[in-house]
Parts: structure tokens; C-alpha cells; sequence
């Protein structure tokens, strides 16, 4: 039977393609538990991120002297600070510096590292004398590379925050966007192409960047779990944002002096700061698997 | 295996010179003029001429780094602007406390890790298996010096079983009861790190027991304990090797803040100090030493992987 012969109702009741993609979302979603609760915990980030100011019951940097060090009780569900401040409302608003901060800098790691990934897996020269480069970038640990880049910067922001542990995650990135590279361009497809007369930079445009799509996103989500982290830590030592911004790490170190009488300035952002990061390595591990397995062996 | 240990040797110096080479790089784009820093704002313009002539300051760049990298080789590695002395005496000071956690952290990484990851795998999808799996799911996900507060705030503030902060030299009172003050950072450190190898070692472990060789020495009738340990966990220990050596960088990591956290005298928490303070050599001088550390443990890894398994040198 030819393909022609089929019968024009079969098409019919073929999916639509926002269909096929729903139904695939939520098989992914639903086939592991802990996926879903990832993805819910990932909802509620976002939900809070976008409605803080209206859920949250004082404002972030309201000072109240007379309620000041208060445990967790009806008024103030998750207690007071040093200065009154209500602990729950400053880590909602909390929670927003925190994904701005994760996605700048998974986007910052994203920017540089995958054209220079790709341009060192694609031109082997080229990338014999980058990848040195990247590697011995990779030898500074994650903390005291941002630490000294923070120092040179001279000063707390935002900005710098986001470049520093953006250059400490960019050389992570061009790792995993290189060696997916060296592997992609053994692919016939690409033999193809370049049999056909197609330029090297189409090809890598048109059919290696495409195909790069899985171990990226992979990488970036686990990117962003450990940029928050590491963000988180630089707060916490006081060379991050300036303290005027409510952060979790910034919270913490905050509490640090009240640490035996009001524990509860610590524990609750350091509850959300886990729990953010661990939706984002359940997500992480959830994709790698559903997109590619393969990606096991390099991460 | 003496042509593989030089051909890695060839890389080490590459790479040291890179580490060097992007440390100098990083300090040069610090804003203003470090001969003006070192002297305050009380300096005449010729006061600032004299020691930028006496430091090189005013030689070409290419020249400048050429010292700088002998200097280094020498183990010279500059002036702390705040202290006014050597910054490879100041780390070296500083070393101990950092070295006697680090050890003690890798302890706990080692000893809970892997007899976690090898317990679960042998009993695959038991409620031990969940449990453990869950535990260590939860413990890569947790800020290493949050669960050091917590720790400090249960076992030093509530029951008082560990003090909760300081450390005093062993090496020079001998008093090895001091280390008791490093055992709350050293398991809070350990921990996270801890997990991350019980993950793999489980992995590691449930690939190797399906082997062919693992049934054979059953069959041969060996006992159990040496089927696990010299057949099946021998032939895991590579991935786990590499997450150990992977831990180096993230134990480091997590010492800077575990140091600031427990007021340890050690060269995380010196790290921090310099940042607040901009005393840039010793911020460069930790760089360049820690990274140089990173890539030995690398090398050390390398041989390690070479002896366990012949096939490596001939790559």
C-alpha cells in the first residue's frame, strides 16, 4: 500500500502539533513524582515572583521596633527580625532578586558560552588554545573566582553580581556546548551539508546549534541551581547586592548575630533557598533524562 | 606509565601558567593605580612615581608578567597591602586550620558517602534504597553553610555537645582536642558533598553488579563481603574517584563560607577579609595557590585512574 492509498480521515484525527507538544509536557511532567513536585514548587516561585508585592502581608523593608525579634506566630507567620521585619515578606520578595539573579547569569553563561563552545568544537585550532584557556578558568573554584571578581569590581550590585558569577559559570557552559559539538559534527547530516557545498557557518547555524537545544537547556537549568547558591553564599558574606535589597543570603547573614534567640531569621530563607534549588536540579535531572541520556557521561 | 606521568607533568605547567597568566589578567583590570592605593591618599606624586618604578610598574606589560610568573616560581608571591607582609606567610599561617577541615570534610564525604551509595545499591528500590536516595537528593540541594548555622544553633546552642566556633593551632599547642572544634564545620561541609558522591556511587555500583564477572565469583562461591569490595566496588571506583576529585573544588568553595561561618582562622575566611578590605595581593596570592592545588589533585586523580586501570596510560 502506497501513501497515497491512505485514508483522508486518518489526518484528520491526527494531533495538532500545541497538542502533541501538551500532551508530551504532561506525560513528562507526570511520569516521575518528583518532577511534578519540582515543576509545582517552579510554579509557586513564579507565581510569588510575579504577585509578591500583592501575597505578601508587610512590605519587604517595613521596620516595626516594637515587634522585633518575635517568633513564628499569627500575625507574623514565619516571625520577626532584628528590626521588625516581617521574615515572610522579606523572603517573597526575596524570591524575585533570586530568579532575576539565576536567569541573568544562566543567560550571561548562555551568551558567551555557546558560540565559543561551538566555534572551539567546530574549528579544531581554534579550540585547542580556548579550551586551555577554559580549563584553567575551571581551576579556580567557583566561590573565590566570584569573591576576587567582586573585589576588582570594588563595590556591591546587581550588575556586578550578575557578571561575576556569570564569568565564573560561562567557562561550565562552553565545556558541555564544546564536547556536544565535537560529537554533532562527526554526524552524516553534517558530512551531507558540507558534501552539498554549504557553508561552514550555516552548518553550524542550521544544523549543529539546533541540535545543541537539549544539552543546553539541560545546562542551563543546572546553571541556574548553582548560580542561586553561590549568589546566596556571596549575600551571605556581605559582597553580593547591597543590603537594602531583601535576599535570602542577605537575610541569613543578617540573623547571624541572633542566631541562638531568633533562629527562625535563618532557617525559613534558608528553607527557600533549598527548596528553589532543589526544583531546579529535579527539573535538571528530569530533562537530561527525557532529552538526552547520553548527557549522563558529560555533566 | 613514566611517559604518561610526563606527558601530564607538560600539562600541569601549561596549566600553571594559564592560572598565572588569567590571575594577572584579573589584576590589571582593577580600577586605578595600585601604587596610589598602597599608599593612601596621603601620597605626593613622586612618592607614587618611586614605587612604581621600584615594583616594575612603569616596565611593559609582557615584561611585568615575566616577573611576575618568576616571582611566583620562587614563591614570591608579593606584599599584603594590610598586614605589610608576605602574602605566601600569611596563607601559610592560615593553612593549617583550612587543611585539618579539609581533611576531616573529605572524611565525611568518603566515609558516609560511599558506604551510603554501596548499601543502596545493594538493596535497589527498598525503603533503605528510598530513604537514602531521598536524604541525598535533599542534602545536594542545601546551602552548606545554612546547615552549619542549624547545626551550631542544635548541637552547640541547644544541647552544648561541640563548641561552635573558633579554632586553636594542633601543630603548635600538640593539643589534639582541638579538633573538636572543627568536627560541626567539617560535617556540614562533608555533608553536602557527601551526597553527591552516594548518588554516583549507587549508580556506579548497580552498573558493575550486573556484570557477568560478579555472578562468576558468586558462583566460585566467595563470600559476599569479597565479592563487594574486591570485585564489584574496585571496578565502580572510577566515576567514583572523579567525584571525589570533583568535590576538591566545591569543598573549597564551601570552606570559604563554612570558615566565615564557625570563625575559623583559616585562608577562606582570609579571603573574605581581603575582599572587604581590597588587599588584592593576598586575594591573588589564595587564587593562584588554590588553583595550582586544583589542578595537582587533577594530576593526582589522573594517576590514581592510571593504576586502577592499566587501559588509561596507553590514551
Amino acid at each position: 500500500m502506497s501513501i497515497t492509498d491512505r485514508k483522508p480521515e486518518a489526518q484528520i484525527n491526527e494531533p495538532t502539533f500545541t497538542k502533541r507538544l501538551f500532551d508530551d509536557a504532561l506525560k513528562f511532567m507526570t511520569k516521575r513524582k518528583t518532577t511534578l513536585a519540582a515543576v509545582v514548587i517552579l510554579v509557586a516561585l513564579l507565581f510569588v515572583t510575579a504577585c509578591g508585592p500583592f501575597i505578601a502581608p508587610y512590605g519587604a523593608n517595613a521596620l516595626n521596633l516594637a515587634d522585633r525579634l518575635q517568633a513564628p506566630n499569627s500575625s507574623h507567620l514565619l516571625g520577626t527580625d532584628n528590626f521588625g521585619r516581617d521574615i515572610l515578606s522579606r523572603a517573597l520578595s526575596g524570591t524575585r532578586i533570586t530568579l532575576l539573579l539565576g536567569l541573568s547569569i544562566s543567560g550571561f553563561a548562555l551568551l558567551f558560552g555557546l558560540p565559543i563552545g561551538m566555534l572551539c568544537g567546530f574549528y579544531d585550532r581554534f579550540g585547542m588554545v580556548v579550551m586551555r584557556v577554559v580549563d584553567a578558568m575551571m581551576a579556580f573554584p567557583a566561590i573565590i573566582l566570584a569573591l576576587a571578581l567582586m573585589a576588582i569590581f570594588g563595590k556591591p550590585g546587581v550588575l556586578n553580581v550578575i557578571i561575576a558569577v556569570g564569568i565564573v559559570w560561562a567557562p561550565r557552559m562552553v565545556r558541555v556546548v564544546y564536547s556536544s559539538t565535537l560529537s554533532l559534527r562527526e554526524n552524516t547530516y553534517v558530512e551531507a551539508a558540507r558534501a552539498l557545498g554549504m557553508q561552514s557557518f550555516r552548518i553550524l547555524v542550521r544544523h549543529i546549534a539546533i541540535n545543541l537545544l537539549s544539552p543546553v537547556i539541560v545546562q542551563a537549568t543546572f546553571t541556574f541551581a548553582f548560580s542561586i547558591m553561590e549568589v546566596a553564599a556571596l549575600n551571605f558574606l556581605g559582597v553580593g547586592i547591597p543590603p537594602y535589597i531583601a535576599s535570602w543570603g542577605g537575610m541569613m547573614n543578617e540573623g547571624r548575630t541572633y542566631i541562638i534567640r531568633a533562629p527562625w531569621i535563618i532557617l525559613f530563607p534558608g528553607l527557600f533557598l533549598a527548596t528553589a534549588v532543589l526544583s531546579f536540579n529535579l527539573l535538571g535531572d528530569a530533562l537530561r533524562d527525557r532529552l538526552d541520556p547520553k548527557l549522563r557521561r558529560i555533566m | 606509565m613514566l611517559a604518561f606521568v610526563m606527558r601530564r607533568g607538560l600539562g600541569i605547567l601549561i596549566s600553571t601558567l594559564l592560572v598565572v597568566a588569567i590571575t594577572f589578567i584579573l589584576m590589571q583590570l582593577i580600577p586605578g593605580d595600585p601604587a596610589a592605593v598602597m599608599l593612601g591618599s596621603n601620597a605626593t606624586p613622586q612618592q607614587i612615581q618611586q614605587l612604581r618604578v621600584s615594583w616594575g610598574l612603569d616596565q611593559p606589560m609582557l615584561v611585568q608578567f615575566y616577573r611576575y610568573f618568576v616571582n611566583f616560581l620562587h614563591g614570591d608571591l608579593g606584599q599584603s597591602l594590610f598586614y605589610q607582609r608576605p602574602v605566601l606567610q600569611i596563607i601559610g599561617q592560615r593553612a593549617e586550620t583550612s587543611t585539618f577541615l579539609g581533611i576531616m570534610a573529605l572524611l565525611v564525604v568518603v566515609g558516609v558517602g560511599i558506604p551510603a551509595g554501596v548499601i543502596s545499591s545493594l538493596k535497589q528500590n527498598s525503603l533503605t534504597d528510598n530513604a537514602l536516595l531521598l536524604v541525598a537528593l535533599a542534602g545536594a540541594s542545601i546551602p552548606s553553610f545554612w546547615l552549619g548555622l542549624m547545626l551550631m544553633v542544635v548541637v552547640a546552642g541547644n544541647w552544648h555537645l561541640l563548641p561552635s566556633s573558633g579554632f586553636t593551632s594542633v601543630l603548635q599547642t600538640g593539643n589534639l582536642a582541638n579538633l573538636k572544634n572543627l568536627i560541626l564545620p567539617a560535617l556540614s561541609l562533608g555533608f553536602v558533598n557527601a551526597a553527591l558522591v552516594a548518588r554516583t556511587a549507587r549508580s556506579s555500583m548497580l552498573d558493575v553488579l550486573r556484570a557477568d564477572y560478579i555472578t562468576t565469583a558468586r558462583a566460585k562461591g566467595l563470600a559476599e563481603r569479597v565479592v563487594i569490595i574486591k570485585h564489584a566496588l574496585r571496578n565502580a571506583s572510577i566515576p567514583i574517584i572523579t567525584v571525589i576529585s570533583f568535590t576538591f573544588a566545591s569543598l573549597v568553595s564551601g570552606a570559604v563560607v563554612t570558615e566565615n561561618v564557625f570563625a575559623l582562622p583559616g585562608v577562606g575566611s582570609l579571603i573574605v577579609q581581603s575582599v572587604l578590605k581590597r588587599d588584592y595581593p593576598v586575594i591573588q596570592g589564595i587564587m593562584m595557590v588554590v588553583a595550582v592545588i586544583y589542578v595537582l589533585v587533577n594530576f593526582a586523580t589522573d594517576l590514581t585512574y592510571a593504576s586502577l586501570d592499566p587501559r588509561i596510560r596507553y590514551h
